[in-house]
């Protein structure tokens, strides 16, 4: 039986449909939907519900269906997108020592004939220097459960592999990355697998590979 | 004196019965100081200076602390030395002869010392070096053959030896658990896991490939946030730790950490690893979601394996080895 809902879950459980939610085990970061349960459960609404932009930089307040995004995140924001369900990028971060606010990444996946969000970020967890790395899925959470994913980051001799579910982007980035439900790791582990030791204190070269399943049992 | 002449009684140029005397004095301890290890007697005597070599090495010793004493070393108006720490400590006097000690510094020593070579300290535990006297000292810190601290993590113990020895002293005196094999599945269970304040740790020593292997799991702080780590040791020099690789692992409900990476050696310290992040970092918060239920007890399975990596890059200086991938 899977675990009662938690912290991290919590946000994509909310609108699973025949999960009677349980007021006992959750914690305080419970999303209170605009809409009461009922109308939650009506599929036909859902649908309907447009999402908000993923783009996490300016608070950027367009929404709209996948496709609508899609061609705003192109055309506006500039994102890239990258076909295939596997995928090779190196992230060069100059002066990692001087980080004052989170910088951030977004790249977009196209495959299975749908589309995910990869975020590689640096940010500050509790002032230790941190890097994260997630994948969240343009759609619904209920969709979002039938794929996993993993990221990995190797070099030097080492490597660390996340597999995780996509989170849907009716998460905010930011909520995904607060609850670090992705590929984290400290700046002094990045170094580790930082392809350009000689350069230590200048940049930090991490490559980041990774795939995209389809679950097959959903 | 006859440089090459091991025997006191066949030097031609002798002309003070003092002189032979202390050739046969140095000779005598030239077994007395290398225990009669022939291997030693058999390297000194190739250079050719057995009795010189030690003469010169006694004469580097100070009188007062018996260390080597290394520039600037002293002496006073009758000549007799003395080395810069303890000069400090004499107030003025000439230890052996009691007058009063001046500024002066006794380079003919430090130069002669210079030509001095000397095997490595730890020669009996098979360095076969040997050093010029002004650049043993750092080598001894780093040779190989020089023991072992122990690699118990708690409180500093300050007991030192050879693997095997410290492999027991782990097992009777700090009560480590020994397993043998390479792989390994672990249950690690903490109630009230946001009780922790200071570091708590786990050591478990694994036996495989004939090696042994200290495997650490922690929880501390990480700045501010509390985080659970784990990594490996290598019971021996890193040369030797490259050999070998291991992955660790954590997971639960569709999400999955892995961990792979060369051990290091014992030869750094467990802070020192722990601190550099050499190893499978998990947040709390992400430690309980693994542990499932209720999240108020951390139930972590930590499972992992050891193997010896065929494949070395074989460059030095710590350079890229061949990606895993």
């Amino acid at each position: 039986m899977e675990p009662q809902i938690n912290d991290l879950q919590i946000d994509s459980r909310l609108h699973e449909l025949h999960f009677t939610v349980c007021t006992k085990h959750m914690s305080s970061t419970i999303y209170q939907c605009p809409n009461d349960h009922t109308e939650e459960v009506n599929i036909e609404s859902q649908e309907k519900k447009p999402f908000n932009c993923p783009y996490s930089g300016s608070k950027c307040g367009v929404t709209g269906d996948t496709q609508w995004l899609l061609v705003h995140l192109r055309n506006d924001h500039h994102v890239e997108m990258h076909d295939g369900r596997s995928f090779s990028h190196r992230y060069v971060h100059h002066n990692p020592k001087h980080l004052h606010h989170p910088t951030w990444m977004l790249t977009l996946l196209d495959c299975f004939g749908r589309q995910f969000c990869l975020y590689f970020e640096a940010f500050h967890l509790r002032k230790t220097p941190m890097y994260i790395a997630f994948i969240q899925f343009m759609g619904d959470e209920e969709e979002a459960m039938s794929f996993s994913y993993t990221l990995e980051v190797s070099g030097n001799g080492r490597k660390l592999t996340w597999q995780g579910v996509p989170r849907s982007i009716r998460d905010s980035h930011k909520t995904v990355r607060d609850s670090q439900d992705g590929l984290i790791l400290t700046r002094k582990s990045a170094l580790f697998f930082s392809t350009d030791n000689n350069n230590s204190n200048k940049e930090l070269k991490l490559k980041i590979s990774g795939r995209v399943w389809r679950d097959q049992t959903h | 004196m006859d440089l090459d002449s091991m025997d006191c009684t066949t030097t031609m140029d002798v002309t003070d019965d003092e002189e032979i005397q202390q050739d046969r004095h140095s000779y005598a301890s030239v077994s007395k100081h290398h225990h009669n290890n022939s291997n030693n007697v058999n390297v000194a005597a190739a250079s050719g200076l057995l009795p010189t070599t030690t003469s010169v090495h006694e004469l580097l010793e100070c009188p007062v602390c018996t260390n080597s004493m290394y520039p600037p070393i002293h002496q006073c108006h009758n000549g007799h030395t003395l080395c810069s720490t303890c000069k400090t400590r004499v107030h003025n006097r000439c230890p052996t002869c009691r007058q009063e000690l001046g500024d002066i510094r006794c380079l003919a020593l430090e130069k002669v010392a210079e030509s001095l070579e000397l095997p490595c300290k730890h020669m009996s535990l098979g360095c076969p070096e040997i050093f010029p006297y002004y650049s043993k000292l750092k080598h001894e810190t780093v040779c190989n053959f020089r023991p072992y601290n122990c690699p118990y993590a708690g409180s500093e113990c300050s007991v030192m030896g050879d693997i095997p020895y410290l492999v027991a002293h782990l097992r009777d005196d700090h009560k480590v658990d020994m397993h043998s094999g390479c792989t390994f599945n672990h249950r690690y269970v903490k109630s009230n896991p946001r009780e922790v304040e200071n570091a708590t740790w786990m050591l478990t020593v694994f036996h495989c490939f004939g090696q042994y292997f200290c495997l650490h799991f922690e929880a501390f702080q990480l700045g501010m946030a509390p985080v659970y780590m784990a990594f490996l040791r290598f019971m021996g020099d890193e040369t030797e730790a490259r050999n070998y690789n291991y992955s660790l692992e954590v997971g639960g409900y569709g999400r999955k950490l892995t961990w792979e990476g060369t051990p290091r050696s014992v030869r750094d310290s467990h802070r020192k690893v722990r601190d550099s992040h050499d190893g499978l970092i998990i947040q709390r918060n992400m430690a309980l979601f693994f542990s499932g239920g209720d999240r108020k007890e951390l139930k972590l399975r930590v499972t992992g394996r050891i193997w010896k990596d065929q494949q070395q890059s074989g460059e030095g200086g710590g350079a890229c080895i061949p990606n895993l991938s």
